[in-house]
């Protein structure tokens, strides 16, 4: 199958001539002749996809856009004619049409941060609350390095203390000083800055 | 979503069968031949410029006559050939020399012998007459190419309508150059120049609305 040269037409002589074959009897109605022409012609297409730089997923829905373009132009093809530059023409219109859909959402779309978020209950959605959460991770990000490894991993990632202290090497003893510590310093800092 | 195996599956198990389009070549014939019946009628309803028989005489009627007939021609081949997706985008530029034979029709008749505006000449009545023809000719003329086309539901509407718009403008002014006299330069200018200009701009920014793209708009092909 052409899906190593996706750049070009179709252009083996029995490709083309199997092809515009199962385009006649489907332009016909045989259902048999058409189903093979489309599962024969999506490795092509989807190698044309990928080579215009399309994610897996983008390139699978590009794939069915092909699929669904020549199925409602059918009625367009000569069977006179070769069909790999027909097919090519379909493929490449199309994948173009999608990369400037694509262009034209990126220029218009901004990243989400985190108060865009929302979550099922009401008070996760306040921005007040997300304002407390990046205060915490600053606060957290001020402590000393044993203590804001405690916090990170007891508190944050919740790992038991066993866990933390086979990553740690420290005892678990010291984990817990370190982390009655820390959470007694964030509450002087947190109320300090409220 | 569904995987593209099912995709197939659905689309070949509603497979019915497809009236094949004509040749372009044929279909242009077939506009062309309705382009001339519609200016033989109007030429019936309205009547010939009076000054034909002398105008015939004159080479710079023949260039501007025969340019709007050779744009028009060319443009509606092309039209017809690029809104199937096996051919060229270079079939865009075939109207092209034509649209300049008739563009220097217009200076050569026009700028090279000014004929300034008569005084008290009904400068009004004969323009108000002359988009009406003009009008007449393009409505029926549109409407017939933008249903024609159509049916391939191009995949390049932008490019197909600009196109198609020169077609259209390049009969409409043949249209009006056979049925009326204006003999002020400026006026020929305006009423054939501004008339087709317009044509030329709305086809491509209107006529672009339903020719294509071909998903979105249903499965089964227009037949």
């Amino acid at each position: 199958m052409p899906a190593e040269d996706p750049g070009a037409a179709p252009s083996t002589a029995a490709t083309r001539d199997d092809w515009s074959l199962l385009m006649a009897r489907g332009q016909d109605g045989d259902e048999r002749a058409y189903r093979s022409l489309l599962l024969g012609i999506s490795p092509y297409v989807r190698a044309l996809a990928r080579q215009a730089g399309l994610s897996p997923t983008d390139c699978e829905d590009a794939v069915q856009d092909v699929l669904m373009t020549i199925h409602a132009i059918r009625h367009t093809y000569d069977p006179t004619r070769p069909f790999g530059p027909w097919l090519a023409g379909v493929a490449r219109n199309r994948l173009a049409d999608r990369l400037r859909r694509r262009a034209r959402l990126w220029a218009r779309e901004t990243e989400l941060t985190v108060e865009h978020e929302t979550f099922v209950t009401v008070e996760t959605n306040s921005i007040e609350a997300a304002d407390e959460a990046r205060r915490l991770r600053a606060a957290v990000a001020q402590l000393p390095q044993g203590q804001r490894e405690a916090v990170e991993l007891l508190k944050l990632k919740e790992l038991s203390l066993k866990e933390a202290s086979a990553l740690t090497g420290q005892s678990e003893a010291a984990l817990k000083v370190a982390v009655h510590r820390a959470v007694k310093r964030l509450r002087t800092m947190l109320s300090g800055d409220a | 979503m569904a995987t593209t195996e099912d995709l197939i599956d659905s689309l070949a198990g509603r497979l019915t069968p497809v009236r094949r389009l004509r040749p372009p070549t044929i279909r242009a014939l077939g506009w062309i031949a309705l382009a001339t019946l519609v200016i033989v009628l109007l030429a019936l309803l309205r009547g010939l410029r009076v000054d034909l028989r002398e105008q015939l005489r004159e080479p710079a009627y023949w260039v501007q006559v025969g340019g709007a007939w050779l744009t028009g021609a060319t443009a509606t081949l092309a039209a017809f050939e690029i809104s199937l997706p096996d051919r060229s985008r270079l079939w865009a530029a075939l109207p092209l020399p034509a649209a300049a034979l008739w563009l220097y029709g217009f200076a050569f008749g026009c700028l090279a012998h000014w004929i300034a505006i008569p005084a008290g000449a009904p400068i009004v009545e004969d323009s108000v007459r002359c988009l009406e023809t003009i009008v007449m000719a393009t409505v029926p003329l549109a409407l017939a190419l933008w249903l024609m086309l159509r049916r391939a539901r191009p995949l390049r509407p932008g490019g197909t309508a600009w196109v198609a718009a020169l077609a259209v403008a390049g009969f409409a002014d043949v249209a009006h150059l056979l049925l009326h006299v204006v003999q002020a330069s400026l006026l020929v200018l305006l009423v054939n120049l501004i008339p087709m200009t317009v044509i030329v701009l709305a086809g491509a920014f209107g006529g672009r609305h339903g020719l294509g793209p071909a998903v979105g708009r249903g499965l089964g092909p227009t037949v």
